[in-house]
């Protein structure tokens, strides 16, 4: 019993279930003094998911330190030392970079978990023509949880990677602001709470677009799911103050921008359209809440609003969105590429800008989402051309890996299969996506299957692919133990197969005209087969992820011990022991060169400080001028 | 290091890209277009595949070669030699796509601005979406239906908009979609050039029934369209004498879309038919039978989802709030009119 | 079982200061969107009801608010204390005037004029007040904080970043107002 009260994630739940009752109670009594019946759905669950989640994270003791500091105490650094066993700080809030990072991780897989098992009640649905077991609203919500679960899973496992490596990767001791950090990590479980609670109160059968009007009207479930992305996005935000500081001032001394390892990059830039971007969505849920709280007919024509106004608001975000999905796990492949290949980056200054050009490109396209609904033809044209012009700077990231592998010495480990699997998907849907870039033939494809297998490549080949490199790649930096090669190799292939049945189904109906988030299509068109095929495909792919969760669970316990550098990486990270014990970096490490002189002779990256008092350092001392020069 | 020519993989791009850009090209990947607009839509797309297949075979080639060539061998724990960039190469593979880019992004909007130009004597045909069923008003005619039915070789001009939530029309064979969206009149042209039967299918999610939001799509010779249109002229002309109250009820369920699911002869559509509704005893999905008598019709009209007929989806919008007593009066006595 | 690590090695306020300036900038995206959304469905029209001299004279109370949040900041940079205690409160006391003006008096006299959150102007006008009233709210709340801990002393004239994060953050509240007062009462 003691136990689990000291358990963050216990008190939470606990304080949020007493918070969101107080909510409740609240509401009710304001509403009857103000004369009106006690009860009404929206209003009384509204208020009382506020309260519930803010009281989550008191319980979790996210503000604390903010209440001792009103109160006019000092609050000081964030504690490093901690009591009782070390497992118990993943369930608490704690503000260690690594320890978030890992929390981070572990709830994206859960999500995905979540969210796969909704991919698979659609996919039971939709192996054959006619409706088996479940109605069409049950299949709706069922798909825009897919779809939003899914999406947070990526922003989540976004900041995982990112916070347990920015750290190691630019020699500082934590994140810029470690209480903060905590925090937006806390904001996400109540999220996702409100995202499921949504199927409580009438599922919301929107999709993950959630456009009014139909957004505006019909089951309380649709706020829970407003609600629920409004506070993903400001996990969101909070983090990426976090990664653009982090980066610009944190950086171990020696490391000018252009020296930072490449995944750096990818954060960075994606961070910027975290900051900006999230805004977008969040306040246009936000003023959908209002129409269905207040009243406010934002969206609506006959008030004097405008749907369309939701989709371009919406759009400038979620389009830019992709890319935070991908440009981190591009970074990645370009993170993992040279050393597995053994040989530098390929143009690591084009490869670097080419992520902020991606990002920047990114916000001037959203309306090609909307190409459909009627914008003047001269905008559309606008669109299109941007649209685009993103793949310049994506076609510059791919011709840059295979350069880089040209002439190299590949290793075929798992994290190196990953890669590949990155490269080939990513491929497939990044073509796909001038089709759509296009304005005439989108107006053919939009809302089809073909777009549902265009985003399934982009989002595996960019986020779920590298991800999993990345996972098996740093599963020695995090737990000090290595995972089955054999597994790992088997997760991969099968993964692959399934990936590739599931989506070839998707163009393949998509390009006859099989429209998108139906739960029911003609028998005439002919495409059952081609539907089971998808399907058992996506069985695939969930039963190799099964695997993989076999793997890291068994290699967790049972692992054998990891090598100090069992990829024989130069990156900073790969200089601590495994696991990092402690703070990161008491002292910064000098870096004096760059990160991936694979078979250069007697480069140096990094010297450690005299305090580091280890040896592992680069092979060869560097002269005195050359840091210097990397200060400027 | 012994230096690798980029011969083989060259090689291998053209030996691969380009049967595999033929093929793309070739390839009957869409359903048959129906429509005049439809033959640049469907080279734009012709296009882009060819490009987007040989794009891949480079890549792929290039990368499968180098998984072969260089992969590590046994014993060797060497690092592969260090290159570092190459600037005349990065500029060629940003400047080359750019091309290729500004190129389709050229045609593409060639095409466009091509396929909405206004074509001298259109004939406007006014679409209406709402939840789950689709109207078409023939304003030259008088006519209003829930079938589509076109003269073959003839511009026509559609005006959709919506009544509640946003939907989409879409014809497959007909490839461009168009939003319906409550609030606003969208313009979409095309020209039918091929007899047949069609679909059109809402591809805009729109609610629970939005997968059965389906219309019939006639596209016919120009003489059967007349022929057509004189009959839906007449089967609209009150050929009986109806109550005020019926009359009413016929003029409410006409405007309120009830007919584009429900039809008065006999003949089934979305929704069971109104003729012999009233007095008899319809099966429900639950397996149980109700006899139709007026508190029926009501809660059917209302709250369509408490009982469901056997057979049918449960995808009609409920009506309650949305018809005044006085006018869901009219509508009951008009079914019980249709023996 | 770890060391304790200062961060000395890193200027702790530039990090502050980019923290701040980074959340004000994501935070004024909403404000944008608001201004944005106002234009769009209204383009440059506006009612004739609003309460022009109310507008008006809220508008001079907020500038002049700003203006004591610098003399507290700029108190507190010579060590003048009790001039960063007199300053902080009258900021305080502007700042509620201004939510009373707008949520108690504005708010409630806008309806009689015809113009209601609803519909029409109204969305605009609520919506755009109301994201503006709370953002006066959390910065009176943070100010008020700060002149609690002001009157224990916590502030010096090398360290008062707290005062300098909610007199920054004041400001922002305060030029977010520039850009919405003529957009709600001005432009024709
Ligand atoms: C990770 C996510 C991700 C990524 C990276 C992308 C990348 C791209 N997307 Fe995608 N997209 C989505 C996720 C993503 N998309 C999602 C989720 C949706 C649906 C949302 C919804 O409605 O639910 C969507 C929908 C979508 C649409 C709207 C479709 C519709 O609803 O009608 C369009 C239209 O233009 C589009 C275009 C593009 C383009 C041009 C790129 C480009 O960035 C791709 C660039 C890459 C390449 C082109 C390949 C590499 C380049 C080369 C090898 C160089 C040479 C190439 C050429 C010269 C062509 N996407
Ligand atoms: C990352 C994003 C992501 C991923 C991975 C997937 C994965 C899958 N998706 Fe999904 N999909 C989306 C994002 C994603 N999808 C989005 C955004 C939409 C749009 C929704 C909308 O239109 O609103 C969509 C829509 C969508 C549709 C269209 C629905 C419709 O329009 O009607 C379909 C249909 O087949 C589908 C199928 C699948 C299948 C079978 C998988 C399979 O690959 C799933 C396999 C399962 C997993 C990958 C998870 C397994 C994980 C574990 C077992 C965890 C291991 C755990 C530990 C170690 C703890 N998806
Ligand atoms: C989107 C299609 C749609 C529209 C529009 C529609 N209906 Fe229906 N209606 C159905 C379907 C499908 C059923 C059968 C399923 C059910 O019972 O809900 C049905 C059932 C009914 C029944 C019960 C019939 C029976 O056989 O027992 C009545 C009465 C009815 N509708 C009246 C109306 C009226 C009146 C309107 C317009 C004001 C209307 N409908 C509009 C689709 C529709
Ligand atoms: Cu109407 Cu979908
Ligand atoms: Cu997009």
């Amino acid at each position: 019993m003691r136990l689990l009260w000291s358990l963050g994630l216990i008190r939470g739940l606990v304080w949020g279930i007493v918070g969101t009752a107080i909510g409740i109670g609240f509401t009710m009594l304001v509403r009857m003094a103000l004369g009106k019946p006690a009860w009404e759905t929206a209003p009384v669950t509204f208020v009382a998911a506020v309260f519930g989640t803010l009281a989550f994270l008191a319980g979790v003791g996210a503000f604390a330190d903010w209440w001792r500091w009103a109160s006019g105490e000092e609050a000081g650094d964030p504690p490093h030392h901690h009591e009782g066993p070390e497992w118990v700080r993943y369930f608490n809030f704690d503000t260690d970079h690594k320890i978030i990072g890992v929390q981070y991780t572990i709830t994206s897989l859960v999500l995905m978990f979540a969210a796969g098992i909704m991919a698979l009640i659609m996919r039971l649905e939709l192996a054959q023509s006619g409706l088996q077991f479940v109605t069409p609203e049950q299949f709706n919500s069922a798909m825009g949880l897919h779809g939003i679960v899914m999406i947070g899973s990526i922003l989540l496992g976004v900041a995982g990677m990112a916070n347990y490596l920015l750290p190691l990767m630019l020699g500082a001791p934590d994140m810029a602001f470690p209480r903060l950090n905590a925090l937006s990590f806390w904001v996400a479980p109540p999220a996702a709470i409100l995202l499921f609670l949504s199927l409580a109160f009438g599922g919301f059968d929107t999709g993950w677009t959630g456009y009014p009007p139909l957004g505006a009207v019909g089951a309380t479930g649709k706020q829970f799911f407003y609600l629920g992305v409004f506070f993903l996005g400001f996990s969101s935000i909070l983090g990426a103050i976090n990664f653009i500081t982090t980066t610009l001032k944190m950086r171990a001394p020696g490391m000018s921008m252009f020296r930072m390892p490449i995944f750096v990059w990818g954060v960075f830039a994606a961070a910027w359209i975290q900051l900006t971007g999230t805004q977008f969505i969040g306040t246009s849920f936000l003023m959908v809440v209002l129409e269905r709280l207040l009243g406010m007919g934002f969206f609506d024509p006959e008030k004097g609003g405008d749907p369309v106004l939701f989709q371009h608001i919406f759009w400038f975000y979620s389009h830019p969105a992709v890319y935070i999905f991908v440009l981190p796990g591009l970074g990645v492949i370009s993170e993992l590429l040279p050393v597995f290949v053994r040989k530098p980056l390929f143009g690591y200054k084009w490869v670097a800008l080419s992520s902020m050009g991606i990002a920047t490109v990114g916000f001037l396209v959203w309306a090609h989402h909307m190409f459909t609904v009627g914008l003047p033809n001269e905008a559309n044209t606008f669109f299109m051309f941007t649209t685009m012009l993103v793949a310049v700077p994506t076609g510059v990231k791919f011709f840059s890996w295979v350069a880089t592998m040209w002439g190299g010495k590949i290793e075929f480990r798992t994290p190196m299969l990953f890669l590949l699997g990155a490269f080939v998907t990513f491929l497939l849907g990044g073509l796909t996506g001038p089709f759509l870039a296009v304005v005439p033939v989108d107006q053919y494809l939009h809302d089809t299957y073909f777009v549902v297998g265009h985003f399934h490549n982009t989002m595996f080949g960019g986020f779920v692919f590298p991800f999993l490199a990345a996972i098996y790649y740093w599963f020695p930096k995090v737990t000090g133990r290595m995972y089955s090669e054999r597994l790992g190799k088997v997760h991969f292939w099968l993964m692959l197969v399934g990936f590739v049945a599931q989506t070839g189904s998707m163009f393949q109906t998509g390009l006859f005209g099989m429209r998108r988030r139906i739960a029911d299509y003609d028998p005439s068109l002919g495409f059952d087969t081609i539907h089971l095929i998808g399907s058992i495909g996506g069985y695939l792919v969930f039963f190799s992820m099964l695997i993989f969760a076999y793997n890291m669970i068994r290699s967790l316990v049972a692992g054998e011990k990891a090598p100090a550098n069992p990829w024989n990486s130069r990156s900073l990270e790969w200089l601590l022991p495994s696991p990092v014990k402690g703070v990161s970096w008491p002292t910064p490490p000098v870096v004096v060169g760059h990160p991936y002189d694979y078979g250069v002779p007697n480069a140096t990256f990094v010297r450690l400080a005299p305090a580091g008092g280890s040896d592992r350092s680069s092979q060869t001392t560097t002269p005195a001028h050359e840091t210097k020069e990397a200060n400027r | 290091m012994k230096r690798h020519s980029v011969l083989i993989p060259t090689v291998l791009t053209f030996l691969l890209g380009i049967p595999l850009a033929v093929l793309l090209w070739k390839a009957p990947l869409l359903p048959p277009n129906a429509v005049r607009e439809g033959d640049l839509v469907d080279f734009l797309f012709r296009l882009i595949a060819a490009i987007a297949g040989f794009v891949f075979a480079l890549i792929v080639s290039f990368v499968g070669y180098s998984l072969i060539a260089f992969r590590r061998r046994p014993g060797d724990t060497s690092d592969g030699p260090p290159m570092h960039g190459n600037v005349p190469l990065e500029v060629t593979w940003t400047v080359v796509p750019l091309l290729v880019i500004f190129g389709v992004g050229f045609l593409g909007t060639w095409v466009l601005f091509e396929i909405d130009r206004p074509k001298p004597n259109e004939m406007t045909v006014r679409v209406t979406g709402f939840q789950f069923a689709w109207l078409f008003e023939y304003p030259a005619y008088g006519i209003r239906t829930n079938e589509l039915v076109l003269p073959v070789e003839q511009p026509i001009k559609f005006e959709v908009t919506a009544t509640d939530v946003i939907h989409s029309f879409w014809v497959p064979e007909f490839r461009m979609k168009i939003d319906t969206i409550p609030g606003r009149i969208n313009v979409k042209r095309y020209t039918p050039t091929r007899i047949g039967e069609y679909t059109l299918r809402c591809a805009e999610l729109c609610g629970a029934g939005h997968y059965a939001m389906l219309a019939r799509v006639r596209v016919v010779s120009g003489s059967e369209f007349l022929q057509w249109v004189a009959q839906q002229s007449g089967a609209q002309a009150p050929e009986e004498t109806l109550s005020p109250l019926a009359a009413r009820g016929k003029e409410l369920s006409d405007q309120l879309g009830c007919l584009a699911c429900h039809t008065t002869d006999g003949s089934p559509s979305v929704g069971p038919t109104w003729k012999g509704l009233f007095g008899k005893e319809e099966p429900l999905a639950d397996g149980t039978t109700v006899l139709v008598d007026e508190a029926y019709l009501r809660t059917s009209i209302l709250r369509p989802g408490e009982q469901i007929v056997a057979g049918y989806q449960n995808i009609m919008p409920a009506y309650e709030g949305r018809l005044s007593d006085e006018d869901l009066e009219a509508i009951i006595e008009y079914i019980k009119t249709l023996k | 079982m770890s060391t304790h690590v200062s961060h000395a090695t890193y200027d702790r306020l530039a990090i502050n200061r980019l923290g701040l300036w980074l959340f004000i900038f994501s935070d004024a995206l909403i404000f944008a969107i608001l201004l944005i959304t106002r234009f769009a469905l209204f383009g440059t029209s506006r009612p004739e009801e609003l309460n022009q001299a109310l507008g008006l004279g809220l508008t001079v109370i907020l500038l002049v608010s700003s203006l004591t949040a610098y003399r507290a900041e700029a108190a507190i940079a010579t060590g003048d204390r009790s001039g960063l205690l007199r300053n902080l409160l009258l900021t305080i006391i502007f700042g509620t005037l201004f939510l009373v003006g707008v949520v108690g008096w504005e708010w409630r006299e806008a309806p009689h004029l015809g113009i209601v959150p609803q519909e029409g102007y109204g969305i605009a006008f609520f919506s755009m007040t109301g994201l503006h009233a709370f953002h006066v709210l959390t910065g009176v709340l943070l100010l008020l904080i700060v002149f609690f801990n002001a009157r224990r002393g916590a502030y010096g004239p090398d360290n008062y970043w707290g005062v300098e994060a909610a007199v920054k953050y004041w400001h922002f509240v305060d030029v977010v107002w520039v850009f919405f007062y003529p957009a709600l009462y001005l432009v024709r």
